[in-house]
C-alpha cells in the first residue's frame, strides 16, 4: 500500500539522487518506448483495436451488473465459488478464510497487482501461510523486502550484483552475477514451491462473463504453473477486469503485449474455467474468485470512471518524463506513474494524492500511450481542482496566489503595487530571478525560479513609446 | 461479509446516477459460433499453405524451432534428434487418442523413455501423484496443437483427459505436433474457435484450461537481459506434417 514515512518531496529527491536507478529506469523505459512503437508499426490495425477496445471497455461499464451476474452464475455453474470484498480488508478476510479452511501451509503467486494492492502476503504470513511470489522479478523483490518500481517490470531498479547478493543470502552459498545463472538458480529455486505448494494465488488480466472464465497473461509460465499445480486456486479481480466475451477478449489481447512489452502476444495466454474437470490429471480442486470493489464501485459514476479501462500494460510509465526521473517507489503506493495516480486516488480518496497530483507536467504523452486511450491528464486537472476546492493546497500558497489573481484582475491596483515589488524583490533578485524566498515561501521557489518584476512595467515602457511617438 | 445481492446492489445504485462517457458497443458476437467455426475451417483449408508460411516466420520470431515431416510416421525421427541432441533421456506424451498417432513404440527404441498419459479417468490420488512425478521429472513433452496461429505464431492447445496441462509445461523441452487442420490466420479467428468450443456442453474430454503459447518461456527482469525457460520450456518445437496427423 503506502509508504508515506516519508513525503513525496524526499521520496522523489532521494530516487533522483540514486544513479544506479536512473540508469535503469532511462535504459528500462527507452527499451519499453521502442519496443512498443515497433510493434504498433508493424500493425496497421492498431490504431482501429485501441478504438475498439476503449468502446468496449465503456459498453461494459454501461453494463457492469448483467456482465458480472453472468459472470458469477457461469463460475458457479463450472463448480468454482464466487466472494465479494467491499474492502481490501474484506478481500485479506476472504483469502485468510480460504487458506485455513484448506489448511493451507504454502502459497504460490502469480504477478497480481490486485493482490499487492490489498497487501496479501503480510496477512498470509501472520496467518501462518508462507506466500512466495514466483515472477522472477517479484520473487527478487519478495527476497529484498521491497515493493515493484514498475507495474510489468518490478525489479528494474535492481543490479544484477544486488540480485546475486540476495539469491546468496537466500542460499548460502556463492552466486555469480550473471542473468542466465539467476534465473536458473531462481527456476530450480521456485518449482519446488510449485510442487509443494497447497495454494495457488492469481490476478486476473480478464475475465469473460459469457463462459466464466479467467484469464492471466505472463511470459515467464507462472501463472499456468499456479492455476494447474495446487490444490486450491484463489484468483482476485478488480470489478472492472470483467469483458463480456471471447470476441471481446481476443481484441485487448491484440494489444495489451504490444504496450507492454512490443510483443504480438506474451508468450502465455491462460484460460482458466472453474476447478479441475473429471478425467483431467491436474488443475485446483477448488477455485474461488474474489471479485473486489475496493474504492472502484464508487467511481462508476465519479470523475475518475475512465481509468477504469485500465489494462495495467505499464505503458504510461515509460513514456512520463516525471515517472522516467523518479521511478515506482517515489510516488508511494501500489501503483506507480500516471495511472497509478488515479488508482491511488479511487483506493485512497483524493487527498491521498495531493502532491502527487502534481507529479505530471501534463504533458499528455501517458493519454498518447494509453491501449484504451484513457484521458489521464483531464482526470488529473479535475484531481488538483478537487483538492483547490477542497482546500488542502499549503494556506501560504493559497493567499499569495488569491492576491495574486486580485492584482492581475484591477489594473490600477496592480499599477500601484508593481513599484512596491520592485523594492521588496531587491534583496532576492539574482541573475534576473528570483531563486531563494524566505519563510515559508522557500518551500516554493525550492525547486522553482521566480522571474524578477522588471525594473519598468509593460505599461509605463508603452507609456514611454507613445510619448516618444507623439514627438 | 457482503452478499451477491448487496455488492451487486450498489455497482446498480452508482450505474443509475450515470449513463456513461460516450455511446459505446462491445464486439459483434457470432450467433452460432459452431457454424461459422466449421465455415472458417473450409475456406481456411483452400489457402493453408499461405498461412502455414506466415505461421513458420512468426514462430521462428518468437523463438521457436520449426520442423515439416510429409507424414506422421517421420515425426519420431525427429524428436528422437531433438532429443539426443540434447541428451534428453525421458519424454511423456498426450495420449494417443488426443495426437492421432501413437509413437510411443518407436520413441522408445530409439532410446527416448516414453509414457503417454492415460486417455481418461484419471485414478486414486496416488497414480496422480505418481503421473505427476513423471511429468515434472520428463526432459521432453510431446503434445497436439489445437490451433497454429499465423498472426503471432502461437499454438492453442486445449487441455483435457489425456491431455495434461503440463505436458507443454514442465519439461525444458515442448515439442509440438500439428497439421493444416490446425492452421488459423488471425487473432481474430482464434476468437471465433474460443466461441465456438463454448458453445453449448463441451465434449465429455474437455478440461478446465486453454492455453496460447507463443515462443518460450522467458524473462527479462534482471536488467532487461532476455533469458529463456525460466519456469516453462527453454525451447518449442512445432513440427508440420504434410500428410495429416487422422489419416
Amino acid at each position: 500500500m503506502s509508504e508515506l514515512s516519508t513525503p513525496f518531496r524526499e521520496r522523489a529527491a532521494h530516487a533522483l539522487d540514486d544513479r544506479f536507478l536512473q540508469q535503469a529506469l532511462t535504459i528500462a523505459t527507452t527499451k519499453f518506448i521502442g519496443l512498443r512503437r515497433e510493434a504498433f508499426d508493424a500493425f496497421p490495425d492498431g490504431d482501429a483495436l485501441r478504438d475498439r477496445a476503449r468502446q468496449i471497455k465503456e459498453a461494459t461499464l454501461q453494463r457492469l451488473d448483467e456482465h458480472l451476474e453472468q459472470l458469477i452464475d457461469n463460475v458457479e455453474r463450472l463448480g468454482g465459488r464466487v466472494h465479494y470484498a467491499d474492502t481490501a480488508d474484506d478481500a485479506r478476510r476472504i483469502i485468510l478464510d480460504i487458506a485455513r479452511r484448506t489448511g493451507a501451509r504454502l502459497a504460490v503467486k502469480s504477478k497480481s497487482m490486485a493482490t499487492e494492492e490489498i497487501d496479501l502476503n503480510e496477512a498470509l504470513l501472520h496467518a501462518g501461510v508462507t506466500p512466495v511470489e514466483t515472477d522472477l522479478g517479484e520473487y527478487i523483490i519478495q527476497l529484498a523486502h521491497e515493493r515493484p518500481s514498475h507495474i510489468i517490470a518490478p525489479a528494474i531498479h535492481k543490479t544484477k550484483g544486488q540480485v546475486a547478493e540476495l539469491f546468496a543470502r537466500e542460499l548460502k552459498r556463492e552466486v555469480a552475477a550473471d542473468p542466465e545463472e539467476l534465473t536458473r538458480i531462481a527456476r530450480a529455486e521456485l518449482r519446488q514451491k510449485f510442487l509443494d505448494a497447497d495454494l495457488g494465488i492469481t490476478g486476473a488480466n480478464f475475465a469473460v462473463a459469457s463462459t466464466g472464465t479467467v484469464v492471466l497473461v505472463t511470459n515467464e509460465g507462472n501463472g499456468r504453473m499456479v492455476t494447474s499445480l495446487p490444490r486450491v486456486h484463489v484468483a482476485v479481480m478488480g470489478v472492472e477486469k470483467v469483458v463480456p466475451s471471447m470476441t471481446d477478449l481476443v481484441v485487448f489481447l491484440a494489444i495489451l503485449a504490444k504496450s507492454a512489452t512490443g510483443q504480438k502476444l506474451s508468450s502465455y495466454t491462460t484460460l482458466v474455467q472453474g476447478p479441475r474437470r473429471a478425467g483431467e490429471l491436474e488443475g485446483p480442486d477448488e477455485f474461488h474468485l474474489v471479485l473486489l470493489d475496493n474504492g472502484r464501485v464508487r467511481q462508476i459514476a465519479g470523475e475518475l470512471r475512465e481509468a477504469l479501462y485500465c489494462l495495467r500494460c505499464g505503458a504510461c510509465l515509460n513514456v512520463c518524463p516525471v515517472y522516467r526521473q523518479i521511478g515506482g517507489h517515489a510516488y508511494g503506493y501500489t501503483y506507480p506513474g500516471p495511472i497509478g495516480i488515479l488508482l491511488t486516488a479511487m483506493l485512497h480518496g483524493g487527498g491521498a494524492v495531493k502532491d502527487l497530483a502534481h507529479a505530471s507536467s501534463l504533458c499528455g504523452a501517458c493519454a498518447e500511450a494509453c491501449p484504451v486511450r484513457i484521458d489521464i491528464p483531464r482526470m488529473l486537472i479535475e484531481l488538483r481542482k478537487g483538492n483547490v476546492e477542497r482546500a488542502v493546497a499549503p494556506g501560504p500558497e493559497q493567499v499569495v496566489f488569491k492576491t495574486f489573481a486580485r492584482l492581475l484582475t484591477r489594473p490600477a491596483l496592480y499599477r500601484l503595487v508593481a513599484p512596491v515589488g520592485r523594492l521588496l524583490q531587491r534583496p532576492f533578485v539574482r541573475g534576473g530571478g528570483i531563486r531563494r524566498l524566505p519563510l515559508f515561501f522557500g518551500e516554493w521557489t525550492r525547486t522553482r525560479d521566480l522571474p524578477a518584476i522588471a525594473s519598468r512595467t509593460f505599461s509605463e515602457r508603452w507609456r514611454d513609446l507613445e510619448r516618444e511617438g507623439r514627438r | 461479509m457482503t452478499d451477491r445481492a448487496t455488492f451487486l446492489g450498489r455497482i446498480r445504485t452508482e450505474m443509475r446516477k450515470t449513463s456513461g462517457l460516450f455511446p459505446a458497443t462491445t464486439a459483434p458476437r457470432p450467433s452460432h459460433p459452431r457454424l461459422i467455426a466449421d465455415t472458417l475451417r473450409r475456406e481456411l483449408a483452400e489457402r493453408w499453405r499461405d498461412t502455414l508460411e506466415r505461421f513458420r516466420t512468426e514462430f521462428e520470431r518468437v523463438g521457436g524451432v520449426y520442423h515439416r515431416v510429409s507424414t506422421a510416421a517421420d515425426v519420431p525421427d525427429v524428436v528422437l534428434g531433438i532429443a539426443h541432441e540434447r541428451q534428453a533421456r525421458a519424454a511423456i506424451t498426450w495420449h494417443p487418442s488426443a495426437l492421432g498417432t501413437d509413437w510411443r513404440a518407436a520413441l522408445t527404441a530409439g532410446g527416448l523413455a516414453t509414457t503417454a498419459m492415460p486417455a481418461a479417468g484419471v485414478g486414486p490420488p496416488g497414480e496422480r501423484q505418481a503421473l505427476r512425478d513423471l511429468i515434472a521429472a520428463a526432459d521432453l513433452g510431446v503434445t497436439g496443437v489445437d490451433l497454429a496461429v499465423a498472426e503471432t505464431g502461437s499454438l492453442v492447445l486445449l487441455s483435457g483427459s489425456g491431455r495434461p496441462r503440463s505436458t507443454s509445461l514442465l519439461p525444458p523441452y515442448h515439442v509440438a505436433v500439428f497439421d493444416r487442420e490446425a492452421l488459423v490466420e488471425s487473432l481474430g479467428q482464434v476468437g471465433v474457435f474460443l466461441e465456438a468450443w463454448h458453445d453449448g456442453e463441451p465434449a465429455a474430454w474437455r478440461g478446465g484450461a486453454i492455453n496460447v503459447i507463443t515462443g518460450p518461456s522467458r524473462t527479462a527482469d534482471i536488467e532487461l537481459t532476455l533469458t529463456r525457460g525460466v519456469h516453462g520450456p527453454k525451447e518449442v518445437h512445432a513440427v508440420f506434417v504434410d500428410g495429416g496427423l487422422r489419416g
